[in-house]
């Protein structure tokens, strides 16, 4: 899953891009209003991590403009600004969530898998398909019942699949889930991860339309 | 009771009131004694001429006729001419011989005595009567007037003590007002129905109570602030800490430490720049003034700021090799002012780009000390220049290097300058590639007007 964060805080940002990578999220991380709206209009993230104190547009008036323009992205608020007015405002502005500074790296990451999870229409923490079972709290991958050691981008390349069965993803697509704006992108990396996931739960779990991308899609038994 | 400390209006006032119907009553009795007895005599003289006129002819025996009020006490003699008594109406009353017709006050043994004499043929009629007959009645005539007077008195301090009390009572109902109130709570008092007297107190009271309100408010925004302000280097080391407890190799945990020992730096420099910032507060700072050489002040702040200056590669100190005035010696207060060139220097080195310079000058120029600190970074647009003075401002967009600016230099500056009578120019630096640089001005009078703001 792929995050943007903006925070103006050269430290704060740091650190928290840090954590959140250590969580198994792909990070981009922005330090003022501007260059948040120039990353959401991409539309490469599935959540916006904001600080509402931002310098040239502010935190709220960014959320107001996602909220205009339709874009329905979960929006988790951290703020050093904990009066209710601010958390009020802040969650009728579109928000999903707000955190008040200073908060536990844990909590910020639950969260975000809450928020996560939540826009993807389940209640359920694990990711079911199939055989398949995906539990993001722990990025573990059972394969019926067994687990399966996946690499850390081979299990956000099957998270990605997974958030859409029977969706098609084309190469650019899964391409954004796996990388951040500073990170080099091997040409055939997506397929080097797609033939390993293969190898690991199956030939089946996963299918290419040739030219087009690739979708996860129920074996079937039939065939 | 609000007034019964040892300074009371209320008793002052009865004691003064009562002190004035009492002189006034004197006064009364004394004025209606004098009138009285005025009165008295022209009476009683009458009497004694027409008792006189009456004796005239008559047979000198017995007691004379009449009993006029007082006539018990009334003396008569008769002479004849020879001067040989004829007749003396109480032989224990001698009365010395007055030949003198008319109207006499005759002295005789402890008695004064008011005589009248009259020719009648060839004798000498003499009527007279004590004096302290008409004292006495002029006396009881004062006493009848006042009695009724002093009967009133008491009444008219007990009316006087009520009507204190009752006119006081406003002042009594502000001190209850007031004494209710909690500590915070600074609206005005009303002032609507106020007698005159309290209404200007009470005036004064509110001018007070607004004047402590927006300082009192002024305190609250700037511990908001600050508050705020000490929130993010702290949410940073909270988080930096995380990191470092995370760590799972030794060079993991090294980063994450230095990370921390720097954002620990940062909420340090923060409180530093804060607790500055609150000596240099108007009224708080009770810092004496003393000569400070400012170019001796600089060059100790250029030498602790050399190393950082040159670990960013920027090019720091005096241009002409430091030939600064040799009179730049002002009357202030040395710590201060060494937070103010601090701050400059500071801010000059953390935005002037890697390669570029800064430049610190001091020159004596008149009645002023003209401190000039010019770098060649981005300088600051002319729409800024008025709100970078704010405490917490920071110019949108704008990123120094190293660690993040606590926003409050400039303020501190501000403030310095403020005490010392100081006047504060932005204009532009030295400069540099792409960059029209930033040049601060601080004028310095001499001798400050005050030691304080």
């Amino acid at each position: 899953m792929r995050l943007l964060l903006a925070e103006d805080d050269r430290m704060i940002g740091e650190s928290l891009a840090r954590g959140l990578k250590q969580d198994g999220f792909v990070v981009d991380w922005v330090q003022d209003g501007k260059a948040a709206e120039r990353a959401l209009a991409e539309k490469v993230h599935d959540l916006l991590v904001l600080d509402l104190g931002l310098p040239r547009t502010e935190g709220l008036d960014v959320l107001r403009g996602m909220r205009r323009r339709s874009d329905s992205r979960p929006v988790l608020i951290v703020t050093a600004r904990d009066a209710v007015a601010d958390r009020v405002a802040g969650l009728d502005a579109g928000a999903d969530d707000y955190l008040v500074k200073p908060f536990e790296l844990t909590e910020l990451a639950a969260r975000v898998r809450a928020l996560l999870r939540r826009s993807a229409g389940r209640a359920e923490p694990v990711v079911a398909f199939g055989d398949i079972e995906l539990y993001p709290v722990t990025r573990e991958v059972r394969l019926s019942g067994e687990p399966v050691a996946l690499s850390p981008r081979e299990f956000a390349l099957l998270e990605a699949l997974l958030a859409r069965p029977g969706a098609l993803l084309s190469r650019a697509q899964l391409e954004e889930k796996l990388y951040g704006w500073n990170e080099e992108i091997d040409s055939n990396a997506v397929e080097v991860h797609i033939h390993a996931l293969r190898r690991k739960l199956g030939t089946d779990a996963i299918r290419n339309v040739r030219g087009v991308g690739w979708m996860i899609a129920k074996p079937q038994a039939a065939a | 009771m609000i007034l019964v400390a040892t300074r009371s209006i209320r008793r002052q006032l009865v004691g003064w009131l009562s002190a004035g119907m009492l002189v006034a009553i004197l006064v009364a009795a004394i004025a209606t004694y004098l009138r009285a007895r005025e009165e008295a005599n022209d009476i009683f003289d009458y009497q004694l001429k027409q008792m006189s006129a009456s004796l005239t002819g008559v047979p000198l025996a017995g007691a004379p006729p009449g009993s006029a009020p007082g006539a018990e006490a009334l003396i008569v003699q008769v002479w004849d001419r020879s001067g040989v008594q004829v007749y003396l109406s109480q032989p224990q009353q001698p009365l010395p011989r007055d030949a003198e017709p008319g109207f006499n006050t005759v002295r005789s043994g402890t008695r004064e005595w008011r005589v009248f004499s009259a020719l009648a043929g060839d004798r000498i009629v003499q009527v007279a009567q004590p004096m302290s007959a008409r004292r006495e009645l002029a006396a009881s005539m004062a006493l009848r007037t006042i009695v009724p007077l002093l009967a009133v008195v008491p009444f008219l301090v007990l009316l006087v003590w009520f009507g204190i009390a009752r006119g006081l009572s406003p002042l009594e109902r502000v001190a209850v007002a007031l004494g209710e109130r909690s500590p915070g709570a600074l609206r005005p008092l009303p002032e609507a129905g106020l007698p005159t007297e309290v209404a200007p107190l009470v005036h004064a009271l509110n001018g007070l109570l607004e004047r402590l309100g927006s300082a009192l408010g002024a305190q609250r925004a700037f511990i908001a602030d600050a508050a705020h302000e000490l929130r993010t280097p702290l949410t940073a080391v909270h988080l930096q800490a995380q990191l470092a407890g995370r760590a799972t190799t030794d060079a993991d945990r090294a980063a994450a430490l230095a990370e921390l020992r720097a954002g620990l730096e940062r909420a340090t420099h923060v409180v530093d720049q804060l607790l500055t910032l609150a000596r240099e507060e108007p009224g708080v700072s009770d810092r004496s003034f003393a000569p400070v050489d400012i170019a001796e002040l600089v060059r100790h702040v250029l030498a602790e700021y050399a190393p950082i200056a040159a670990h960013h590669q920027v090019d720091l100190g005096m241009p002409g090799d430091g030939a600064t005035a040799h009179d730049a010696v002002i009357d202030g207060d040395a710590s201060g002012l060494r937070a103010l060139v601090s701050n400059l220097v500071d801010n000059a080195i953390r935005h002037t780009p890697g390669g570029g310079r800064v430049d610190v000058t001091v020159q004596r120029e008149s009645g002023d000390v003209v401190l000039a600190v010019r770098d060649s970074g981005p300088g600051i647009p002319a729409s800024e220049r008025e709100r970078v003075f704010d405490r917490f401002y920071r110019i949108p967009g704008v990123r120094a290097r190293g660690r993040p600016g606590t926003g409050l230099g400039l303020a501190i500056v501000k403030r310095v300058a403020q005490r010392h009578d100081a006047t504060i120019a932005l204009e532009s630096g030295l400069s540099g590639p792409g960059a029209q640089g930033l040049g601060v001005t601080v004028r310095l009078p001499v001798r400050a007007s005050a030691g304080t703001p």
